[in-house]
């Protein structure tokens, strides 16, 4: 395609330059100006890591084609301070503590700086108003909004410099503003995340993806696609030369499709190509044909005789059962006053990291193949990577990027191989960024489950057995699922001390997109049902909720669900801090009548409601704003 | 991903019309570019290649605003931000920065336009009911035998449904003119699968003048978006509140006979709801925003959000 000429006023800077006419302003900033700091999220406006200042105004560069800007002033985080240098804004982030994964800290810092430039006197409504269309998920917005008014009042004067100073701690970090070792690379837009590297000669990579959950591969036909100019290679199954599988536990995954895929979106074939516009047309030219299998999508027909089955080793659909055992619970039973049933579903969920799945592998000089990305896990993944490249291990490196947040979800080897494999066959360094879309179709996610609780009380509150039974669903891969099952079983019924349980916790093998790790690992499917149930219980006793848990708490001396003697517990005063802080009402939940007087204190945070800025609701109009009738 | 054979920012209306006649099969006009480059996405239209993209932002007759015979004419170049920093604009159309609050974010609302809004046709667009209220006309511009040529259609008809308007081929739109309202009090309702940066399932523009006691409607404007495929102007509803006195009971039963101006087939009972509580609220709330010209109608007790 015809190229266009370009010339932007770039941080001070005159650029002049031709380039593709699709381009984004974030293309051209990232790719044609090498100024990575702008992140891509989500590529479609929702998440602010792209935000720069074009002629003074804000946007999402991800919004702009870059040719609306051309001969724009373009300001983007690396022109904010001089080279060394920090402004009050960064400075006040670094303060705060307010750069955790560092992803979005560059989209936060422009739009604090724009809220600030737009208005020098903005109160924390209206700062989180113009912070709006800046998403986080792990710094938190709290420390960001403390920032953004330590520095509004630095420039304003009304502090004094030295309040962006590091704060003085006591004997506990707790508390006080902490400042963390990297967030001047964060705050500054300098930490390169694996996206934003570039490696001389490398091919961009981009994967076909089952549009359908279950189906065998009949034929998959890659000539024409090979066949293209600019395409270097394209690889499928067939190209893993080792043991092909991984995950966690078992290793049931292959690089790509094997046969037949699993669920929507799994990978099937990758290109590797001079661009990212000839990979995606490439991408056009497989031919895949597909023979639909039936597919099986609630964990109850996975266990159902005569369910299709999804992996040949898993006749039964179990990826794994996790029993235990602890007393009699049917005396247990047998001795309740009360005995309460009830059924704890919870959903899919996904990790939402704001930096999207990216990576390049290439072979170095000593043809040791080396994949550099953001994985959660890369000890494991290098061996895992050995055994499917059947190399030895010296001849396989892992190097784990900057993680732009992760919790959990990049754990697992869903496009490493992929990148090992591309590199391999063409020794050239190949990179593979995901969209948002795609690491949303083809990144584990939470575990759904369903939990059958049975619990029996005596009038005074003691617990007198639980049955616990959680079925899950771990989708089409077993990824972490065995290891969630396990930390699900042992917090099963939460930090108190039952006398009698029964517990299983299973997960099966759907068509669904595969389950994984997750913050809490389980914990908190359980958590959901075991602290739903106490409260049902507390109100069924006519008990007040924490007198409840009192009763039951576990205590030195307390024998764990699976048997262990604790030697140290804190529950107590866990409670007795939650319950003061919370500024509960004392008494069974009852006796509180429609309205209660612990909600919506001066500490809780109230939903948000735009337009402070529109400020009081009566304008008071001047003559010369009036139209002339 | 979008791509383009070539993207043109012609910076004469007349070279944009010549452009755009001319243009091949497929090529589209941009504006702020807000909608297109999500659309052209995994999940909605997937990879689209466009042989042309005609640029109409840095047309000088596109931008700004200019005022007249107590119309106000919003060059196609308007966008959403302006609404919530120029204090002309916030006093003449009281609605509009109540909606513009409520419409994406403060980046997006740099660069996305209402006229854009209103050529996509959205049926839950947000910037359509108070464009509606505010007796809003849209400017469609052509070029005929070399000659700029002008046409006007009421917003109201020329959004005929989905993605349809009554836009010719040739044509660019440039621009929408609406009634000043000045004196008017505005507000905007809007509901969506959650409060911030998202699209709506119902929304409703109100305007109300009071007269100088503050107690009797002298002028009601009503519209509503996303209860059907096209805007809907709640002419009946304003009939029968104009000239009359304001109370708590006639607010109430005019939004209790809005409910049957819902048209959509999905999510039928829970659009009537909304309806009836966004008519009441959208009044109680115009009414509490006029500005200090006269007393006002306080009396509403406790307003709930819908």
């Amino acid at each position: 395609m015809p190229k266009i000429d370009l010339t932007m006023d770039v941080n001070g800077r005159k650029v002049v330059k031709q380039t593709d006419p699709h381009k984004r302003l974030l293309d051209f900033l990232r790719e044609d100006l090498n100024l990575t700091g702008t992140k891509e999220g989500c590529g479609a406006g929702e998440c602010g890591t792209c935000s720069v200042f074009v002629d003074g105004k804000l946007v999402k560069s991800c919004l702009m084609p870059a040719a609306k800007a051309d001969g724009a002033k373009i300001e983007t985080i690396e022109g904010l301070a001089r080279p060394g240098s920090l402004t009050p804004v960064q400075q006040a982030f670094h303060k705060t503590g307010a750069s955790q994964c560092g992803y979005c800290i560059p989209g936060m810092v422009m739009a604090a700086t724009s809220a600030l430039r737009e208005n020098p006197d903005a109160g924390i409504e209206e700062i989180k108003e113009r912070l709006g269309g800046n998403i986080c998920r792990c710094t938190g917005y709290t420390k960001i909004f403390e920032a953004v008014e330590i520095a509004r009042d630095v420039i304003a004067g009304r502090l004094p410099e030295t309040a962006l100073d590091e704060d003085a701690t006591g004997e506990s970090f707790i508390g006080a503003n902490v400042r963390r070792l990297d967030a001047p690379s964060k705050v500054s837009g300098r930490l390169k995340y694996a996206a934003d590297i570039k490696m001389v000669d490398m091919l961009q990579m981009q994967v076909l993806r089952a549009p359908m959950p279950h189906a065998r591969i009949v034929s998959i036909d890659t000539s024409e696609a090979e066949a293209m100019d600019g395409v270097a290679c394209v690889i499928t199954a067939d190209d893993v030369p080792g043991t092909d599988g991984f995950g966690v536990f078992v290793h049931d995954q292959p690089v790509m499709a094997r046969g037949k895929v699993r669920h929507f979106g799994e990978a099937v074939a990758a290109v590797a190509a001079e661009d990212l516009v000839t990979a995606r047309r490439a991408l056009a030219k497989i031919k895949v044909e597909y023979e639909e299998l039936p597919g099986v999508y609630a964990p109850e027909d996975a266990l159902k005789p005569g369910a299709p089955v999804i992996h040949d080793y898993a006749q039964d659909n179990v990826i794994k059962h996790i029993p235990i055992r602890k007393g009699d619970p049917e005396k247990g039973f047998a001795e309740a006053d009360l005995i309460l049933e009830d059924v704890f579903t919870t959903q899919q969920v996904e990790h939402a990291y704001l930096e999207p799945e990216a990576g390049i592998a290439y072979v170095d000089h000593d043809d040791v193949v080396t994949v550099l990305s953001p994985s959660q896990n890369i000890t494991h993944h290098r061996h895992m990577l050995a055994e499917i490249l059947a190399l030895p291990i010296n001849k396989v490196r892992f190097i784990m990027s900057a993680v732009g947040g992760g919790f959990g979800g990049k754990e697992d080897m869903i496009y490493q191989g992929m990148l090992a494999l591309a590199a391999m066959k063409t020794h050239r360094p190949v990179q593979l960024n995901f969209t948002r879309e795609e690491s949303i179709v083809a990144s584990a996610k939470r575990h759904p489950s369903k939990v059958h609780y049975k619990m029996g009380l005596k009038w005074s509150g003691e617990i007198t057995a639980i049955e616990f039974d959680m079925l899950s669903d771990g989708g089409a891969y077993g990824m972490s699922s065995e290891g969630v099952m396990r930390k699900a079983a042992i917090l099963s019924c939460g930090p108190y001390e039952v006398k009698n349980l029964k517990v299983d916790t299973k997960v099966v093998y759907t068509n669904n997109t595969p389950s994984g790790a997750f913050r809490t690992f389980g914990g908190m499917q359980a958590q959901f049902a075991t602290e739903s149930m106490m409260d049902m219980a507390a109100e069924a006793l006519d008990m007040d909720p924490f007198e409840l848990r009192r009763i039951n708490m576990m205590r030195i001396g307390s024998r764990t669900h699976t048997q262990q003697e604790l030697t140290t517990a804190s529950l107590d005063r866990v409670l007795d801090a939650a319950e003061a802080a919370s500024r509960w009402e004392a008494g069974a939940p009852k006796v509180r009548g429609p309205r209660r007087g612990d909600l919506g204190g001066p500490d809780t945070r109230q939903p948000c409601t735009l337009g402070a800025r529109i400020g009081e609701p009566t304008v008071t109009p001047t003559n010369d704003e009036r139209v002339a009738s | 991903m979008l791509i383009c054979e070539s993207y043109h920012v012609p910076k004469r209306l007349e070279e944009a019309l010549a452009l755009w006649a001319d243009a091949p099969e497929g090529s589209r006009l941009v504006s702020g570019a807000t909608d297109i480059l999500p659309w052209a996405r995994e999940g909605r239209a997937g990879d689209v290649e466009i042989p042309a993209l005609i640029d109409v932002t840095k047309i000088p007759e596109l931008k700004g605003y200019s005022c007249d015979k107590g119309r106000i004419r919003l060059g196609a170049a308007t966008v959403y931000q302006d609404f919530l920093t120029d204090r002309t604009l916030m006093t003449n159309l009281p609605c509009m920065p109540y909606c513009a609050i409520w419409f994406a974010d403060d980046q997006i609302r740099e660069q996305a336009t209402v006229v854009g809004n209103l050529v996509n046709a959205s049926p839950v667009a947000d910037g359509t009911p108070p464009v509606v209220a505010l007796n809003g006309e849209i400017e469609l511009t052509r070029l005929e035998d070399g000659a700029v040529k002008r046409r006007t259609v009421p917003v109201v008809d020329f959004i005929e449904g989905p993605g349809r308007t009554t836009i010719q081929p040739g044509e660019i739109a440039t621009a929408v003119t609406v009634d000043s309202a000045y004196g008017y009090g505005g507000s905007f309702q809007k509901v969506g699968q959650r409060r911030s940066l998202v699209i709506s399932v119902a929304c409703c523009a109100a305007l109300v003048r009071a007269d100088s006691t503050g107690t009797m409607f002298e002028d009601v404007r009503l519209a509503l978006g996303g209860v059907g495929p096209r805007p809907i102007r709640l002419r009946d509803a304003e009939r029968r509140l104009k000239g009359e006195r304001i109370t708590q009971e006639l607010i109430q039963r005019v939004a209790e006979s809005a409910a049957d101006s819902v048209g959509s087939r999905s999510r039928k009972e829970y659009r009537r709801d909304v309806v009836v509580n966004f008519v009441r609220a959208g009044l109680e709330e115009a009414l509490a925003n006029q500005p200090e010209i006269g007393a006002k109608f306080k009396n509403f007790g406790e307003t709930e959000n819908a």
